[in-house]
């Protein structure tokens, strides 16, 4: 028995009054452990949490039950209060003109007030003017004034509905309007009659720093658009196929475009790849063919490198693979992107690094910058934007000359040693010319003899 | 209307009339409430009051409408079918529509009368009366109407909406393209919040008739007699498609044409109930014949299964280019194009011929294959029947039981002072 009841959690009643039970009374009792407070879990709902762990860490009940009070009163509690009365009583509507009175069911408890749907009784204002007002300021050699009337008239009855105006038009009296023409001259008048009138009734009217503004309605604009609804709306199941097949076209020939584009890249890549590889054996070709030191101008430039494109072909065709070819110059100088996005943007967005350059080249070009003594953050005005710019284009030309300089160099001591060792006994005597540890290298400027591909900021220099 | 806490709800009722003319039935009850009270025959029996009507066909003398003092002359005037579908010597069958409106006054008064009568049971004083129209409906029989509720019947208040409006409203949508299928119009009308577009309306003279007429041909074709029921005394059971054995009824002489036309004409409405069925695409003789048939007893005891003849019946509703779906892109076309999106997102169907089986899927289907493809098309019918058909009824109902609308009606005030010039600018 007290275990039942001991399940059921209902006090035990102290029926037998034993000795026992008067000594040990108190531990008899039983002593619930309380729950621990368990922090409910982030992210989980409140409801959810508590069907888990409640007071008593019970299971929910597997029956629902509407004892206690839920989150709504789900019975209606019926008192012993008398009913209130209804009766039919007349009204009055405030947004009506007439007093027109008509019955509806009140409690009769009910204080009589203002007829609560009058609330919504909404007009809009309509600009109204007198004959000579017309006279004056709004005649047109298009709209009589009875016509105009008609239109105001409309506009009154159908709340500025344009379409259904248009629609209630009177044609018989009036010639058939557009939709269009019928705006345009509604708000026309409105516009004259704010500037000459100075209660303002209209809602085209805003006040803006004390200024009126007037809506302007551009009717030419409107009738373009609409021109080009209809037209959309207009077409033929055909025509739609059409522009669905021509939109598809139009879509492979972008994306074979860019295909060829990505190819024209690689490829010029793969040249001034070539180029920085093949410095040696291109260098006397040029030198004979055209006296050397005369890159002058870029439309020259560009011709040396069609021509050499040319030969390169044959070139890489006679020479024999090489063992080592990891000297690159994929890449010269920053392309800072110039037009971004509409709006205003700062100026100091001018000298982010694209995104292209990576990790490593920053913080080249960082420590350039500050073995020049370079502020690496200056002030964006816009000279220093851009020589800023132009100057770390440059370093990054610079630092990556110099990398491809050092893979040469590597390149060439490894040929030499391999020479040394396929033909025991002799030296390679490297020509003074493409040796570049000796301290006079800098004889000839590095971009007379490096064709660097793409870059016109590497025809002036500096490094 | 407003509740405990201060919140206002949307309805007031003021004990309101709604009555929705139509050709095939007046549709007549208390605005707030979601079925009509009444759905009466929009016919009148007119016939001579001598005749004493026998003991079997004994009804309750209330239902007769009787003019005039008692001479050997007098007419008597037979509404609604407990008065009607009784055979009686002499009793012609009128109409009082017109092309959607109403054309003979003394016999749309009778109807009137036995209404608040017999129906409403209630002074007409007492209620403002909201009228349904046609789109189409023409100013004299508008004023007309406002004449003869606000002197003949001296109510408070009077209202006149376009039904397509109401249909609209009935379907919860302000903006919509209606397409209501009536009995001897279908119609598709532009409703934009709330305003009927009455110029860019379309409509034909395809409607339930039509499909009425067509069964007669059908049935004629495959020689089945359709005996009116009234003349049917006993008949006995038969196999199917036995030919049928059946005991006349002894009728009074003297029945006139027009009333043995209108009670064959139900005959043929129920037969049409029973069995026409819309098909899913253009008719096709295969699917059609493999859809299960239904089985039809005429009157007089002959029964069989109808199969394909069901979508076929039904077809003439949607091949001609008349066709509902049709008058929806005409109707949806002459409309302003910044209109067109929002009314193709809400075409609406509603009227009796809306009900016929498949119909309401068939002309969403169509209009799906018609409709610009650069439309949100959205095709919207009631799923009861009864609210199909009762749709423009309904929406009188909710419009005459809106808070905000008891501003809008003409009272008896205002038609006191401007007269029925106030019609054409309070109801537009």
């Amino acid at each position: 028995m007290a275990d039942i009841l001991d399940i059921l959690d209902i006090e035990q009643p102290a029926t037998e009054i034993s000795r026992d039970s008067i000594i040990h009374g108190d531990k008899n009792k039983k002593k619930y452990v309380t729950a621990k407070a368990v922090k409910r879990p982030e992210g989980m709902h409140r409801e959810v949490f508590a069907l888990l762990y409640n007071d008593n860490k019970e299971l929910p009940p597997l029956l629902p039950t509407d004892t206690g009070k839920a989150y709504k009163q789900t019975k209606a509690r019926l008192g012993m209060r008398k009913v209130r009365k209804w009766v039919w009583a007349p009204f009055t509507n405030p947004a009506r003109k007439d007093n027109a009175v008509f019955h509806h069911w009140k409690r009769a408890s009910d204080e009589a007030k203002e007829y609560p749907f009058a609330q919504f009784n909404k007009q809009v204002s309509i600009p109204s003017y007198s004959e000579s007002e017309y006279n004056q300021y709004l005649k047109s050699e298009d709209w009589s004034q009875a016509e105009t009337d008609h239109l105001m008239d409309l506009c009154q009855r159908f709340d500025l509905r344009f379409i259904v105006i248009h629609d209630r038009w009177d044609r018989a009296a009036f010639r058939d309007r557009s939709v269009e023409d019928l705006k345009e001259r509604y708000y026309n008048i409105c516009s004259i009659l704010s500037k000459v009138k100075t209660n303002p009734w209209s809602n085209t009217v805003t006040m803006v720093n004390g200024e009126k503004r007037v809506y302007h309605y551009d009717a030419e604009h409107e009738r373009k658009r609409k021109e080009q609804l209809r037209r959309l709306f207009d077409r033929t199941q055909e025509q739609i196929d059409e522009e669905q097949m021509l939109l598809a076209e139009l879509k492979k020939i972008e994306a074979r475009k860019r295909e060829r584009e990505r190819k024209t890249q690689d490829l010029q890549k793969l040249i001034s790849r070539a180029d920085s590889g093949t410095i040696t054996p291109s260098t006397p070709t040029n030198h004979n063919t055209e006296p050397p030191g005369t890159p002058s101008s870029m439309a020259a430039n560009m011709r040396r490198h069609d021509r050499k494109l040319h030969k390169k072909k044959i070139t890489t065709q006679q020479r024999p693979m090489r063992a080592v070819e990891n000297v690159t110059v994929e890449w010269s100088g920053i392309k800072f992107p110039e037009a971004r996005g509409t709006g205003v943007w700062l100026r100091s967005q001018r000298m982010k690094l694209p995104p292209g350059v990576g990790q490593r080249k920053t913080k080249a070009i960082e420590q350039e910058l500050r073995l020049m003594n370079i502020d690496i953050a200056p002030t964006p005005t816009e000279p220093i934007c851009k020589h800023f710019n132009e100057l770390r284009s440059d370093l990054a030309l610079s630092i990556d000359l110099k990398n491809a300089l050092a893979s040469c160099e590597f390149e060439l001591q490894a040929l030499r040693h391999q020479y040394e060792a396929l033909n025991p006994g002799k030296t390679l005597t490297i020509p003074a010319s493409i040796c570049n540890t000796s301290v006079d290298s800098d004889s000839k400027p590095v971009g007379e003899i490096i064709d660097v591909v793409g870059s016109p900021g590497a025809m002036n220099t500096t490094i | 209307m407003s509740g405990p806490n201060g919140m206002l709800y949307g309805g007031d009722e003021i004990g309101a009339l709604v009555f929705d003319p139509g050709h095939h039935s007046l549709r007549v009850g208390y605005a707030q409430e979601d079925t009509p009270k009444a759905d009466i025959p929009a016919v009148v029996g007119v016939g001579p009051a001598t005749h004493i009507p026998n003991s079997e066909e004994k009804v309750p003398d209330g239902n007769i409408t009787q003019t005039g003092s008692k001479t050997g002359s007098e007419l008597r005037h037979y509404i609604d079918v407990t008065e009607l579908h009784v055979p009686r010597p002499g009793m012609e069958v009128q109409t009082y529509m017109k092309d959607g409106q109403v054309d003979n006054w003394d016999l749309f008064e009778k109807m009137l009368d036995y209404c608040y009568s017999k129906v409403i049971r209630s002074p007409s004083e007492h209620h403002p009366v909201l009228f349904t129209e046609a789109v189409w409906a023409t100013r004299p029989v508008r004023e007309k109407l406002a004449e003869l509720i606000f002197e003949k019947y001296q109510a408070p208040a009077f209202f006149l909406v376009k039904n397509a409006v109401l249909v609209a409203f009935a379907n919860g949508k302000s903006t919509a393209l209606v397409i209501d299928a009536g009995a001897t119009q279908t119609s598709a009308v532009p409703v934009i919040d709330g305003y009927a577009l009455v110029s860019a309306a379309a409509r034909s003279a395809l409607g339930g008739d039509h499909l009425v007429a067509q069964a007669k041909l059908m049935l004629n074709a495959a020689h089945i007699q359709m005996l009116p029921i009234y003349s049917i005394q006993s008949k006995e059971v038969i196999r199917e498609r036995e030919r049928a054995r059946y005991t006349l009824k002894s009728l009074p002489a003297g029945l006139t044409q027009s009333w043995q036309q209108y009670m064959l004409k139900r005959q043929y409405e129920d037969f049409c109930h029973c069995i026409a069925q819309v098909s899913e695409s253009a008719y096709d003789e295969r699917t059609a014949a493999s859809v299960p048939g239904v089985h039809y007893e005429f009157p007089g005891g002959y029964h069989q299964d109808f199969g394909p003849e069901r979508f076929k019946l039904t077809e003439t509703l949607f091949e001609s280019s008349l066709a509902a779906p049709h008058l929806a892109c005409a109707a949806a076309a002459a409309c302003d194009a910044d209109a067109r999106p929002a009314l193709w997102a809400g075409v609406v169907c509603g009227g009796g011929g809306a009900c016929v089986t498949g119909w309401a899927e068939r002309v969403a289907r169509d209009l799906a294959a018609r409709a610009p493809s650069s439309h949100r098309l959205k095709s919207h019918a009631a799923a009861s029947l009864a609210e199909r058909r009762f749709a423009a009824w309904i929406g009188g109902s909710i419009l005459a039981s809106i808070g905000s609308f008891q501003q809008m009606w003409i009272s008896s005030q205002e038609y006191d002072e401007g007269g029925k010039g106030h019609l054409e600018r309070k109801c537009p």
